[in-house]
C-alpha cells in the first residue's frame, strides 16, 4: 500500500518530465533563430543591396550577412516548387533582393526585435521577417508544461511524503514500550532511531523502484501510437523510455524522501516522549 | 558514590522534593522507602536524567549531572543498571535477546555479547530458558529476567524500582539476595520499595522519604 501510494506520487510527475524530454529533441534549437531575413525593396539594384550589406556588418548586433540575389533566389524557389517552367514564362523578376542576417549571440528576444526594429527602419528595406514567434510560443509552452509538471510533481511528493509519514508514526509507535526502555537503559536517539530509518528507506525505494516499473510499462504500451506519430511529422525520433539514470534518480529520491520522512517523524515522536 | 545537594524538584505549587541532601557512598547497598508521592520516583528520574531537579544538583562520582549535556546522557545512563517493577521486558524476543540490549547498545561484538549474556543469565539461574521467549516464563522469573538485563553490561550502579512489588515474599527474598550479590562484587545498589518487612531482614541503611524529604530531617 504504501510502496504503491510512493510510486504513484513519484511515477506521475516523473511520466509529466519523462514527455517533455521527449518533446524537447522536436524542437531542433531552442535559441532565437539564427537569422533574420531583409526583404529589399523592389527598386533596389544590386549594387544598392550590396551597399546595404556593407553598412550591416559594420554594426555590432550584427554577425554576418548573406545577399540572396533576386535570380538566384527565383532559381532556387522554381526548383523548389517545380514552378521554373512557369516562373520562366513570367516577363519580370517578382522577387527582391535579399539579405538574411545572423545577428550576434546572445539571441535573446528583445535583443531581437531591437535589431528587427533598426533594420526596418533603414531605407531600402521592405520587409523584416523573424521566423521566431512560433518558436517562442513553443518555447514558452514547454516551459509552462515543465512548470505545472514542477508544481504537480511537488503536490505529488508532499502526498507521497505524508503517506510515508503516518506510516512511519504507526511503526514507531508500535515500537513505543521498546523505545521507552531503551530510552532509560542509554540508548542513544541515534540507535532508537536506526530501525526506522531503515524502515523509511525500504518504503520510499521500494516505491521508487515501483515508479520506475510504472512509467517502463506505461512507456512500452503507449510506444506504439507515439513512434507512429513522430514518423507521421517526419521526425526520425523514437520514444525514450525511461533510461536506467532515469530509475535510479526515482528510486533515490524515493529512498531520499523515506530516510528523511522518518528522521523527522522519529524526532517529532521523541520529542513529544521526552515532554510526558 | 551518588550526592544529592539541596535538590528540589516543583510540579506547578506541588514539591515533589523538597531540599534534598543524600549521599549514597561508593559500594554502599540501600533501600529507599517512603509512602507512595513521598518522592522515590521522583528521586530515581532525576538521578537517570530523566528529568532535571528544580533546583540543586546531583553528583555522580564528583561530576555534576547539570553539567552533563543531553548529547552525552545516554553515555551517562550506561553506567547504571535499570530493574523495573513491572519488568518492561520486549516480549517480540527472546530472553537471550532482552538481556543483550545493553551490550548491543555498547556495541559489543555478537559473540562477546553472547557470551556476557549467558554469565548473566546463569548468575540469575536462568540460563536454560536463553532462546524461551520472556512471556511464558512466571513473573519471578521475568524479574530475574530484567535483573540479568540490567546487570549484563556491568554497570557501576544498579537501580531498581519496586522490584518485588509483583512478587511473593519468598521470590521477594530470592530478588533481594540476588542484589545483595551483585553489591558484594563492588556494585553500588539502591532499591526503591515499600515492601519495610522485607528490608527489615537486610542489614543495609533505609533511606525514608516522607513528603519530599528525608525522614527526620529538620524542615527549614
Amino acid at each position: 500500500m504504501v510502496w504503491l501510494a510512493v510510486a504513484i506520487s513519484l511515477a506521475l510527475p516523473g511520466a509529466m518530465l519523462l514527455t517533455l524530454d521527449n518533446l524537447r529533441p522536436l524542437v531542433p534549437d531552442l535559441e532565437r533563430p539564427a537569422q533574420v531575413s531583409v526583404m529589399l525593396g523592389g527598386e533596389l539594384n544590386l549594387e544598392q543591396a550590396e551597399a546595404l550589406q556593407r553598412e550591416l556588418v559594420t554594426w555590432a548586433s550584427v554577425e554576418d550577412t548573406t545577399l540572396v540575389r533576386r535570380d538566384e533566389a527565383l532559381a532556387v524557389f522554381g526548383e523548389q516548387t517545380g514552378l521554373s517552367a512557369v516562373l520562366t514564362s513570367l516577363d519580370h523578376n517578382p522577387l527582391p533582393h535579399a539579405l538574411l542576417v545572423s545577428p550576434t549571440a546572445p539571441r535573446t528576444d528583445t535583443a531581437l526585435s531591437q535589431l528587427v526594429e533598426a533594420i526596418g527602419a533603414l531605407s531600402g528595406v521592405d520587409r523584416v521577417i523573424v521566423d521566431s514567434q512560433w518558436m517562442s510560443r513553443l518555447d514558452q509552452a514547454l516551459l509552462a508544461t515543465e512548470r505545472w509538471g514542477l508544481a504537480l510533481g511537488a503536490a505529488m511528493v508532499l502526498g507521497a511524503i505524508l503517506a510515508l509519514a503516518n506510516t512511519l508514526h504507526l511503526a514507531i509507535d508500535a515500537r513505543r514500550e521498546e523505545i521507552l526502555v531503551v530510552r532509560v537503559i542509554g540508548g542513544s536517539p541515534g540507535f532508537i532511531r536506526r530501525p526506522f530509518l531503515y524502515t523509511g528507506l525500504y518504503f520510499g525505494a521500494g516505491g521508487g523502484v515501483l515508479a520506475g516499473l510504472m512509467l517502463w510499462v506505461l512507456s512500452l504500451w503507449i510506444a506504439g501510437p507515439v513512434n507512429a506519430l513522430f514518423v507521421l511529422y517526419g521526425s526520425p525520433g523514437e520514444i525514450q523510455g525511461p533510461g536506467v539514470g532515469y530509475v535510479l534518480a526515482l528510486i533515490a529520491l524515493g529512498a531520499g524522501l523515506g530516510w528523511l520522512t522518518s528522521w523527522v517523524a522519529s524526532a517529532c515522536y521523541f520529542n513529544r516522549l521526552a515532554a510526558h | 558514590m551518588i550526592e544529592f545537594e539541596r535538590v528540589s524538584r516543583c510540579f506547578g505549587d506541588q514539591d515533589a522534593l523538597r531540599n534534598l541532601n543524600l549521599t549514597i557512598e561508593q559500594g554502599e547497598m540501600a533501600f529507599l522507602t517512603g509512602h507512595s508521592g513521598a518522592g522515590k520516583s521522583t528521586l530515581l528520574r532525576l538521578l537517570l536524567l530523566l528529568d532535571r531537579p528544580s533546583s540543586g544538583d546531583i553528583r555522580v562520582n564528583g561530576e555534576p549531572t547539570s553539567k552533563i549535556r543531553s548529547r552525552m546522557v545516554p553515555r551517562y545512563r550506561r553506567r547504571f543498571g535499570v530493574v523495573f517493577q513491572d519488568h518492561r521486558l520486549l516480549f517480540d524476543r527472546s530472553v537471550h535477546d532482552n538481556v543483550a540490549l545493553p551490550l548491543v547498545m555498547a556495541g559489543f561484538s555478537p559473540t562477546d555479547a553472547a557470551r556476557r549474556v549467558r554469565a548473566a543469565l546463569d548468575k540469575v539461574g536462568l540460563l536454560p530458558h536463553e532462546r524461551t521467549n520472556p512471556a511464558v516464563l512466571s513473573g519471578g522469573e521475568q524479574q530475574r529476567v530484567g535483573i540479568a538485563r540490567a546487570v549484563v553490561a556491568r554497570p557501576e550502579f544498579l537501580i531498581a524500582d519496586e522490584p518485588t512489588g509483583n512478587l511473593d515474599p519468598q521470590l521477594s527474598s530470592e530478588i533481594m539476595s540476588l542484589f545483595e550479590a551483585f553489591n558484594q562484587v563492588g556494585v553500588t545498589v539502591l532499591v526503591a520499595t515499600h515492601d519495610l518487612p522485607l528490608i527489615s531482614r537486610f542489614r543495609h541503611r533505609i533511606i525514608t522519604l516522607h513528603e519530599g524529604r528525608l525522614a527526620g530531617a529538620p524542615v527549614e
